[in-house]
């Protein structure tokens, strides 16, 4: 066993808006080092740091659109988020909630602010990941998986130092609670300050953390700041992180899908002609209607 | 080098490897950002912009203060207002970019340059030209005489990821239909190869 090595720390680049509902940093797959192979199987990340939203009595957010072949993870930290899908479906993301969708072969969604948060304002803040799916798994059937904060099941640290949420994956004898495709280990770190918490994800992983409350030292040495991103290399398996305030760190380890990678815009896929056929589908009406 | 610039040169201009390499000197970029315009209405229009990536649009502003799209400009397309370069003329159209796009700045200046390094280039200008009229007259009998759908299909086939990277209105504009008929378009689609209500 041996200590992983940092690779890069990122401050947050410059936000933009995804609608008028998401003022998010990328921090995958644009820019830094972080392409979508890099950071395999976490092809996107979006970072909507804390930001006040004012009152709305039309709630923001993002039209109706398409996805094919990866997962969409959104984890609500701050305000809550609605959503409506072209089979029907639809829900509220709550605070603290994790909203796990496979749209595999398509879905075509819209996602706002849910309407009693837009009509009173207040801050919002979320995570947006995509994880990819392998070649086998891109053409399955949609599904959801919803969890509010109550069922995330947890990890006590012990001596009250505080708690990992374990959304998906392990940590220590804690399953996670949703299923993935390929393997991975997603969590919430909520350390107390003066609280510490070792992980231990194999070598050849993609393994980074960014920093959603507080400040952490990690290892020992290096000290990572809110809305930072932390980047480790694929050498050793074990870190520590040390809370300097209370803090509240996304943890993200996966195996890398060693898999050509055919993005663009809403869908990721094998190949350019995979691509082709989703736009297709799409224009075709293949992936439903829903109303904007 | 611009790539897809580099092989719009090779492939529709017709140029070697060696013609591009002399002509890499006077190729000019220029970003854009979204929502910038590269052409007002009463301007005169001075040179053709090759879109190197990104998404530009033509428009004229209707009767109605409406705009009614006449081009998509998505990467490898070439825009202008051709009447207003050549004639000299102040223009009735406006280019903006509707994604921040890099530009590849087609003027006077460079098509003499062009013309002195490559033999080929004005038989092959003059193909995309023809082309485009081709193109202009298609949109001219599908704007007069055919359905919504149709038009919708010829758009999707011609632009497959445009109706991804713009507003539905957009693209009704373009196909000179209401969004609501666009919409009912898209869901009788939906109704016949998904089976939505």
């Amino acid at each position: 066993m041996s200590t992983k090595t940092i690779e890069l720390i990122a401050a947050p680049k410059a936000p933009h808006f995804v609608g008028d509902g998401f003022r998010v940093h990328n921090f995958i797959p644009s820019g830094f080092r972080l392409d979508m192979e890099r950071m395999s199987p976490f092809i996107l990340l979006d970072y909507n740091s804390k930001f006040h939203f004012p009152p709305s009595e039309k709630p923001k957010g993002v039209g109706v659109h398409p996805h094919r072949g990866f997962e969409t993870v959104t984890i609500a930290y701050k305000g809550k988020v609605q959503h409506h899908d072209s089979s029907g479906g639809g829900g509220i993301i709550e605070e603290g909630g994790v909203q796990w969708m496979t749209a595999a072969s398509g879905v075509l969604h819209k996602e706002y602010h849910e309407a009693e948060f837009s009509k009173k304002g207040g801050d919002f803040q979320m995570v947006q990941l995509w994880i990819n799916l392998p070649a086998k798994d891109k053409m399955s059937t949609p599904k959801y998986q919803g969890f509010a904060n109550n069922s995330i099941n947890k990890y006590q640290l012990e001596e009250n130092q505080g708690t990992i949420e374990v959304i998906a994956g392990q940590y220590k004898d804690v399953t996670g609670s949703a299923s993935t495709f390929t393997p991975l280990h997603l969590l919430n770190a909520k350390i107390n300050k003066g609280g510490k918490a070792d992980f231990d994800f194999p070598a050849h992983y993609n393994t980074a953390l960014l920093v959603i409350e507080g400040e952490v030292k990690v290892n020992d040495t290096d000290t990572v700041n809110l809305d930072h991103f932390l980047l480790f290399e694929n050498k050793g398996e074990t870190f520590q992180i040390e809370a300097t305030e209370d803090a509240v760190i996304l943890v993200l380890s996966g195996e890398p899908i060693n898999e050509p990678i055919a993005a663009q815009g809403p869908f990721v896929m094998n190949t350019r002609e995979e691509l082709m056929q989703a736009m297709n589908d799409y224009n075709m009406g293949k992936f439903g209607y829903l109303e904007d | 080098m611009p790539e897809n610039f580099k092989a719009y040169l090779k492939n529709s201009w017709g140029l070697t490897q060696e013609e591009v390499d002399r002509l890499k000197n006077f190729i000019k970029t220029k970003p854009v950002r979204k929502d910038e315009y590269l052409l007002r209405q009463g301007e005169i229009c001075k040179m053709t912009f090759f879109v190197e990536q990104g998404l530009l649009r033509f428009y004229a502003l209707n009767e109605n203060g409406k705009s009614d799209i006449l081009q998509f400009a998505p990467e490898n397309w070439l825009v202008s207002d051709r009447g207003s370069v050549y004639f000299n003329e102040p223009s009735h159209y406006f280019i903006d970019a509707v994604e921040n796009s890099t530009v590849i700045l087609i003027d006077t200046q460079f098509i003499d340059r062009i013309s002195e390094i490559s033999p080929s280039f004005r038989k092959y200008n003059e193909r995309l030209l023809h082309n485009h009229i081709r193109h202009l007259n298609k949109r001219v009998s599908l704007l007069l005489g055919a359905s919504a759908k149709t038009r919708y299909l010829d758009f999707v086939k011609l632009h497959p990821d445009v109706l991804l990277r713009v507003p539905q209105w957009m693209v009704a504009s373009y196909l000179g239909i209401t969004p609501e008929s666009l919409s009912r378009v898209r869901r009788d689609l939906a109704s016949k190869n998904f089976g939505v209500k």
